[in-house]
């Protein structure tokens, strides 16, 4: 009763603000009186009187901060009391009700404390404790800023932090259970305390803390990545999450983890997804008995692995898709559909011609093991067409020839070595090296307890005819890249410190040692390359061939950053003709798939110099700033911007980069933005340009039968059909285009664009420095490096199998994917879908989801392979 | 003794016995009764390398059951044919222009497309070409000035390169040459060769081939230029005032089609161009009277070429100006009816035949149709595609050998072979370009130094309108009739 009458009076000494208050409704303004009164209150004498007060208080605020859209009355009104609180506050002596008063106070502060005052934090820490959350959302929100940046300065003043991280736990508890686990993390990193993170998951949301986990990794500086990512795989290993644990540790490159993901799973169908998972990925591994105690089961997980039933799902594809008739490069040109502009009636030949025909021909039948030029059955009479064909190709034309069978005989490798042993017999170097460079071709991928690419090649690589040398050499490569085979080191790191061996050899030798030990950061061949370099004469030097070596020392540290530094140093003793270049290639090695933005800007910085002709290694600088930035979205959207700079102030050897470098970024992902810009290229008056776009409209549209690109090309072809050198560069894009007839990806990225294949990225790289210099590499006699982009061609499909790897059909919905980070909820995570049964093809930046219910997939990711199990919870619909 | 299994292709032999005691090589022959791959063919891999024929067993240490990889085959080995394909790259030079379809282009050497222009569709005359082979550096008779040898030598001599070389032709020696004959072409603007006329340099240089041809002494063929290019004319010379009539007869080297307000196309400007009047004395009047002069054609020659009349001089802006009017032309012409009633006399009889082949080609073609209805579109559409074109050979085969009427019979109609055109405002500015049928039937646009292939219909619509290449002069080529 005490309480209205009060209320009279303040009526009547207030009049004039009153008059102020006149917007005010009746209800607002009897609040407000009510809390001036409290505000007095609390400064009254009587203890009781205060408590009573300041309780009242805490009731009106708490009452009305549940909701937030804008300040809060109570807080509003009690705005201009703060500073009166605040200094009672210093004068009471310690006392319950002074704690009282501080928890009140930390409220008041959340709108009223000056920048950086962290006055909330400060009554926070002197208040009562108490339920945080019991305060609201904005006020945890707001105290886990002041918390950060407390944390930071306590950390340079080395104060101790344990109140600090008392509160830590109790917001990330609170923000955990909330919905709200990006601001959980969010904190945690702040305060460096990941670790608090795996006491406070459960199972509801684990998936969301994970994914914020996963993507916010791709921003952070190193080692922060590392750590969160740690704690992602940590979470998902705890709630037996192990397929995207096992993801999680090979975007780690950590086998550790990989075989912790194998020791503690022991369900035997799940281990065969992993095994798809990792063959996918394009990496050895030896299961060993903890991994697998049965042996039958073992070896059955082990060829999974070794890919060897890669060939036969392909086919089940491509005929499910009804794709299997083989395709001749005409089928490819579509010269009809240019009426009076194509090219003369050939009468006669033309080597090149025939030589991009084959390469046309490998690649648009890759994998399907038939086509029409090679592997035509052959007629009673005396050679086969098959023979016909390959000696219409010219001295290295043949190797290429040859070689192109191992291409349509992708990863069937039984059938393969069957197919290309007659041409072991040959009297032909050229043929001999190419069916050496096919039998490394067909074992792309494939491991074989046997080692038939060993077995074959290993006696050739010392052979007298370099032709037949690099055969070897380069297939080795390609079938052992990523094992770091120690027999192979023995076998061809001699090669390089030979004194007798052709450049071109060592060339090789180098690239395929770099391929087999990718990303492996080995001392000893890292030796030996560097060795090979110092050895080069200064003529040799300037050859473009040698600028393979530093090529060869880069893909040792593929993604593998700091690791490289060492070797960077060595670098720079180099002869200055090779130094930089090779200071660029060890970076954009070093740094690719990372993201890293400094990197980047620094590789911008070399290309922004204009330097005078001789000066090589702005190529590779470019090259660089596209195997970085291609890591995530944002940044490679900027780097395209980047690009469109260079190739407006850039000098001469820029710009030939500048269209590969979009090629790398936009590999089998024609986005239309880069397909204009190439197009505008292709025409470039300086021939150069031109070809390396033309090349990289077909690397953008790898495997996707673009038509809009597949149009452009065929205009180029009537464009340029005079232009022997230019028209090749088409014909090797139009191929590209209808690669595997629409079924296959260059995309190293996989799994939902998570994860990148070092050996897949290393094919891809080699090529592009190829095309660096087209006119003596492409276009002179070592076209066949072109095959290095086998390492990165994948099917680009949804296989669904059962329990025994057997296809079975289902209905899946493919649509564009969603980026759902951040989200709460369930959100939907594609658009714009379709339903297909599977097998099914997805485009870039496509995801799939199971349309029935019948079935559970053993992995989250719907592509390449995935197993599915029966629902035992599934009950058909009654109509 | 230990079992293995031996994997070969796709087929897996279970249990095959190795006698350890043996050399490798008993082990091979046993394969080869399994799978019919002589020894020396098998490839065994054995952990990382091929098995030896005289290797021991017991030191490659191949355990009980294990799985052995065989590869090879009894396949016939591959053999290079002998005799291996020609390649277009190894071929030389003059062999390569056959396999591209067309001859090179021509630089650019400063404003000399009209120069460039006029040589490449005067060379794509075979007769033209082949006279000029037969005019020798001796055989130059009195009554042909130097310079006008010179530049007959140089024209045989760039035809001839043209020919020859698949890499752009600099025609140095005959620009000197022309220069010389007609210094009007020598003409300097600023420092640099001014752009000339292509009208006034095609009729300079069919001038002095036709003076230096007809006086070769080749018996046979007294004057090979007006049988390949000369029109024959004959008018009527009419005065309304006194009514006065005089027949007149003239050869020129070309027909005008006046661009006038209702001449929209071709046949409507060569009428009218036909049709003149001039002022001249009267001889019974006793002064000068108004004259029409009405002209048909009375001689045909293998070639006609037609001018468009584009420019004229604009007195009031003192230049030469430009009608940029649309002027469709015909890719078939006939020119029947601007003929003579002599001329058409002659031109019935073949005329009728002509018409009849082709009667008989249309009917054909219809049964054609009829029988092959059934088929599928693909080969319907082939019919059609060769029908289409089997027009155009057979006149390419008709005419062969030296260009004289006495083998062949004119039939008053014309296909056009070449166009010279015109892009710009004016004379002395803007670019001429020649496009040119090949005797494949293709058509080629020679812009200088460049020769690009082009589609058939793309050539009518150079006539003008726009500011896009429009024609100049049209050459059309006789159809004609063995006799």
């Amino acid at each position: 009763m005490a309480k209205e009458d009060n209320n009279d009076n303040n009526k009547n000494k207030n009049k004039k603000e009153e008059k102020k208050d006149e917007d005010l409704s009746e209800e607002d303004l009897a609040l407000k009186q009510q809390l001036e009164l409290y505000v007095e209150r609390v400064q009254d004498v009587d203890p009781n009187l205060q408590k009573v007060a300041l309780e009242s208080m805490r009731q009106e605020i708490r009452t009305s901060t549940s909701s937030m859209t804008s300040v809060p009355k109570p807080l509003k009104f009690l705005r201009p009391h703060y500073g009166t609180l605040k200094a009672y506050y210093e004068t009471m002596g310690d006392s319950e009700l002074k704690k009282y008063l501080a928890d009140v106070l930390s409220v008041l502060a959340l709108t009223m404390s000056a920048e950086g005052e962290r006055e909330s934090l400060k009554y926070r820490l002197e208040g009562s404790g108490g339920d945080i959350g019991s305060w609201g959302h904005e006020y945890v929100r707001n105290l886990a800023g002041e918390i950060s940046q407390e944390y930071a300065k306590r950390q340079s003043e080395e104060v101790p932090i344990e109140d600090l991280m008392e509160l830590v736990q109790q917001i990330v508890a609170f923000h955990m259970k909330h919905n709200a686990e990006p601001e959980a993390v969010d904190l945690l990193m702040e305060v460096e305390d990941l670790d608090l993170l795996i006491e406070h998951v459960d199972s509801t949301n684990f998936r969301r803390t994970c994914l914020y986990l996963t993507s916010s990794a791709r921003y952070l500086p190193g080692p922060d990545d590392m750590l969160v990512l740690d704690i992602a795989y940590m979470i998902y290993i705890k709630f037996e999450e192990y397929p995207n644990a096992l993801q999680i540790a090979l975007f780690l490159d950590n086998m550790q983890y990989v075989k912790q993901v194998f020791t503690s799973c022991d369900d035997q169908l799940r281990k065969k997804q992993f095994c798809y998972i990792l063959a996918r990925h394009g990496i050895t591994f030896e299961l060993d008995e903890e991994m697998a105690a049965n042996d039958d089961d073992r070896e059955a997980l082990q060829d999974i692995i070794n890919n060897t039933k890669l060939s036969e799902g392909y086919l089940t594809l491509a005929r499910d898709i009804e794709v299997m008739e083989p395709k001749s490069p005409e089928d490819i040109y579509k010269a009809h559909l240019l009426d009076g502009r194509a090219s003369a009636g050939a009468t006669v030949d033309s080597a090149r011609q025939n030589l991009a025909a084959t390469f046309v021909n490998a690649f648009v039948n890759a994998g399907f093991g038939q086509d029409k030029l090679m592997t035509v059955p052959s007629d009673n009479s005396s050679a086969g067409s098959s023979a016909n064909w390959l000696f219409k190709n010219k001295e290295h034309g043949k190797t290429s020839a040859t070689a192109s069978l191992g291409m349509i005989l992708l990863w069937d490798v039984d059938s393969g070595l069957a197919q290309m042993d007659k041409y072991f017999h040959a009297s032909d170097n050229h043929v001999n090296a190419g069916a050496l460079l096919g039998v490394g071709i067909v074992n792309c991928g494939i491991k074989n307890d046997c080692d038939p690419a060993l077995a074959l090649l290993g006696e050739h690589t010392d052979k007298e005819d370099p032709s037949i040398r690099i055969g070897a050499v380069m297939g080795l490569g390609i079938a052992y890249a990523g094992t770091q085979n120690e027999q192979l080191r023995s076998k061809l790191a001699p090669i390089l410190n030979d004194a007798k061996a052709p450049l071109d050899v060592i060339s090789f030798a180098a690239l395929s040692l770099g391929l087999i030990y990718v990303g492996s950061c080995n001392e000893e061949v890292a030796q030996a390359i560097i060795f090979a370099l110092m050895d080069r004469s200064e003529t040799e030097l300037g050859e473009p061939l040698t600028r393979l070596l530093p090529l060869g020392l880069g893909l040792l540290y593929l993604g593998k950053q700091e690791s490289v530094e060492a070797t960077a140093e060595v670098s720079k003793t180099f002869n200055e003709k090779i130094r930089k270049y090779c200071d660029m290639t060890l970076l954009s090695c070093a740094y690719a798939g990372t993201g890293n933005v400094l990197k980047v800007q620094n590789l911008l910085g070399h290309c922004s110099q204009h330097l005078d002709k001789s000066e090589t290694h702005q190529g590779p600088a470019v090259l660089g700033i596209a195997m970085v930035a291609m890591a995530e979205e944002l940044g490679l959207e900027m780097a395209i911007r980047s690009l469109e700079h260079l190739l407006q102030y850039g000098e001469q050897n820029i710009r030939h980069a500048v269209p590969l470098a979009l090629g790398l970024l936009c590999i089998s992902n024609p986005k239309v933005n880069v397909m204009d810009t190439l197009s505008r290229l292709s025409h470039d008056t300086d021939s150069e340009v031109a070809m390396a776009a033309v090349i990289s409209l077909g690397l953008i549209g790898a495997g996707t039968n673009n038509a809009r690109i597949a149009g452009m090309l065929r205009n180029l072809s009537s464009y340029y059909y005079k232009d022997a050198s230019l028209l090749f560069c088409v014909r090797i894009a139009q191929g590209l285009v209808h690669m595997g007839k629409g079924l296959l990806t260059l995309n190293p990225y996989h799994s939902e664009r998570f994860l990148l294949s070092p050996t897949a990225l290393a094919g891809i790289v080699i090529m592009l420095h190829a095309c660096l210099d087209m006119k003596s590499v492409i276009l002179g006699k070592y076209h066949y490096m072109l095959y290095f982009l086998v390492l990165a061609m994948q099917p680009r499909m949804l296989m669904t199998v059962d329990e025994n790897n057997k296809p079975i059909s289902v209905p899946v919905r493919v649509g564009q994917a969603v980026d759902v980070v951040g989200q709460a909820g369930r959100p939907k995570t594609i658009t714009g879908f379709q339903t297909h049964t599977t097998p099914v093809l997805l485009a870039a930046g496509d995801r799939a989801e199971l349309a029935t219910e019948k079935y559970i997939p053993l992995s989250p990711i719907l592509e390449g392979f995935v197993i599915l199990k029966e629902n035992p919870n599934y009950r058909e619909e009654d109509h | 003794m230990i079992t293995v299994s031996v994997k070969w292709q796709k087929e897996l032999f279970q249990a095959v016995e190795i006698d350890t005691s043996q050399p490798a090589y008993v082990f091979k022959c046993q394969l080869y009764d399994l799978t019919g791959v002589p020894p020396e063919r098998q490839k065994i891999m054995v952990k990382g390398g091929l098995l030896k024929d005289d290797a021991d067993w017991s030191t490659l240490g191949v355990k009980q059951g294990q799985k052995l990889m065989m590869m090879g085959t009894a396949d016939e080995i591959i053999k290079a044919p002998e005799k291996g394909p020609v390649f277009m790259e190894d071929l030389p030079e003059e062999e390569q222009v056959v396999a591209l379809g067309h001859s090179a282009g021509l630089f650019n050497l400063g404003n000399t497309c009209y120069m460039n222009s006029t040589v490449q569709c005067l060379h794509s005359v075979p007769e033209l070409k082949s006279a000029l082979i037969q005019y020798s550096h001796s055989g130059r008779s009195n009554e042909v000035d130097q310079t006008s040898h010179m530049l007959t030598i140089a024209t045989r001599d760039l035809f001839n390169e043209l020919d020859k070389s698949v890499k752009p032709v600099a025609p140095m020696q005959f620009w000197m040459v022309l220069r010389k004959k007609y210094p009007q072409f020598g003409q300097l603007h600023n420092g640099v060769f001014m752009q000339q006329d292509a009208e006034e340099c095609w009729t300079q240089l069919l001038y002095t081939l036709s003076q230096s041809l007809s006086s070769t002494g080749s018996s046979e063929n007294p004057d090979t230029m007006k049988a390949l290019f000369g029109i024959e004319l004959v008018s009527r010379v009419h005065c309304q005032e006194s009514g006065e009539e005089s027949s007149e007869t003239e050869s020129v080297y070309s027909l005008k089609c006046h661009i006038s307000q209702e001449v929209n196309h071709l046949h409507e400007g060569l009428k009218h161009a036909l049709k003149s009047e001039l002022e001249k004395a009267s001889p019974s009047l006793g002064r000068s009277a108004i004259y029409l002069k009405e002209s048909r054609i009375n001689g045909l020659p293998r070639y006609l070429t037609v001018q468009f009349v584009r420019f004229f001089w604009k007195r009031e802006s003192n230049q030469k100006a430009k009608i940029l009017r649309k002027v469709d032309y015909p890719l078939e012409l006939d020119i029947y009816d601007l003929c003579s009633d002599d001329l058409r006399k002659k031109l019935e009889a073949p005329r009728k035949i002509l018409r009849d082949e082709e009667g008989k080609k249309l009917g054909l073609k219809a049964s054609e149709k009829s029988s092959g209805s059934k088929d599928n579109d693909v080969k319907m559409s082939d019919a059609e595609g060769s029908s289409n074109r089997s027009g155009e050979p057979s006149i390419a085969t008709s005419e062969e050998g030296v260009p004289s009427d006495s083998g062949t019979q004119m039939t008053g109609i014309y296909d056009l072979v070449a166009v010279l055109t015109h892009k710009g405002r004016s004379a002395d500015s803007g670019h001429y370009v020649a496009w040119v049928k090949q005797e494949s039937g293709k058509w080629i646009e020679f812009d200088d130094d460049s020769p690009i292939a082009q589609r058939e219909e793309d050539i009518t619509k150079l006539s003008g309108g726009g500011d896009w290449h429009m024609a100049y002069i049209c050459m059309y080529k006789a159809r004609v009739l063995p006799k």
